[in-house]
């Protein structure tokens, strides 16, 4: 193939240094994400081993946060899988916007690369991949990919045995809940994203005595309905 | 079954859907053309969860509404969500979030 993929070479290793470079801004927000996510899995309960494995496999905080109170209330496992599972769909947008960058790399390599998916790496690499030809996008998306990927299990891991010595009387578990306040505010801006919120919020408090957290799932669909339904209503003129 | 094998089963499923949902196209090469009504469905999806997961857990004491000031969390988070709307700083939202619960606490 002509325009094979370089992954050596001075200019494979020039875009994979850009690509860390670009996400640099981004370290300390991480940091105090993956430390924050670390602390709260080592008070909701978890075993060290298992707080270790969730936040290697999973490598993602939302869903990570977002399933910490189902695992701490021993929510059945289907419900506490089916909120992460909810929590990822955003993934699947990402992944069918890069497709075709990386569709001729082989099956282990995508899935490196799938793996290294997250919100802030795919949103630079969107804006700036068209800077770099075709055949170095794929090392310069590892650069991003493996930055993120490193400073935040550094802050996870860093969570997981600061937590370890913090008495859980300090209640510091309520700090992945004040996470999750803080990565919902911003989706309030856009009329869908406030439907959602609200009409999946309002319908969980009204359904939260129904057993096995039912109530959440049946929320989360009517929140999503409320957001599409949203998204089609007439704008208001300017 | 035990809660530790439970945990266990849920850790590896948490992991799966990370591994299904941004492998799906990029990995096993997913053919769909996602509709416009799928793909805002598939972006508003996390906003629908964390409602339903955030709003019960604050709202809700004792499977009551609690509106009052006795409710120290969630007055924290009201005020913490309030500095990230303002701010759109995490750590800060975050650090001030987790001040305001332990005065609170504190005072309490």
């Amino acid at each position: 193939m002509s325009d094979a993929i370089l992954w050596r070479g001075p200019a494979a290793r020039a875009a994979f240094r850009a690509g860390t470079l670009d996400i640099a801004p981004a370290i300390p927000a991480t940091l105090a994400w993956g430390l924050v996510t670390g602390i709260a899995m080592a008070q909701s309960g978890l075993n060290l081993s298992q707080a270790y494995a969730l936040g290697l496999l999973a490598f993602a905080g939302t869903a990570q946060l977002a399933a910490l109170p189902l695992l701490a209330s021993h929510a059945p496992v289907v419900v506490t899988v089916l909120t992460a599972l909810i929590v990822n769909l955003r993934f699947v947008i990402y992944s069918a916007a890069m497709k075709s960058e990386f569709m001729m790399l082989s099956f282990p390599r995508r899935l490196g690369i799938a793996y290294l998916i997250g919100d802030f790496p795919y949103v630079l690499f969107e804006r700036m991949a068209p800077q770099y030809e075709p055949r170095l996008r794929p090392v310069y998306f590892l650069g991003i990919g493996i930055c993120n990927l490193v400073v935040w299990q550094a802050g996870q891991l860093a969570g997981l045995l600061a937590a370890g010595r913090i008495p859980p009387e300090w209640g510091l578990e309520f700090a992945g809940m004040v996470a999750l306040v803080a990565l919902v505010v911003p989706m309030l801006r856009s009329r869908p994203g406030f439907a959602a919120c609200a009409v999946g919020g309002g319908v969980g408090v009204a359904l939260d005595g129904l057993p096995a957290h039912a109530g959440l799932v049946l929320a989360t669909v009517a929140g999503i309905f409320a957001a599409v339904l949203a998204d089609r209503l007439p704008r208001r003129a300017r | 079954m035990n809660d530790n094998l439970l945990t266990w089963f849920a850790i590896i499923g948490i992991s799966l859907t990370t591994i299904v949902t941004r492998g799906s196209f990029v990995v096993f090469g997913s053919r769909l053309r996602l509709h416009r009504t799928v793909e805002e469905a598939l972006r508003f999806a996390p906003a629908a969860a964390l409602g339903a997961l955030v709003l019960p857990a604050l709202l809700l004491r004792h499977g009551h509404v609690d509106f009052s000031l006795e409710n120290q969390r969630l007055l924290a988070a009201f005020i913490a969500a309030l500095v990230m709307w303002r701010f759109g700083s995490m750590i800060w939202t975050i650090v001030v979030g987790m001040g305001i619960a332990t005065l609170l606490r504190l005072m309490a």
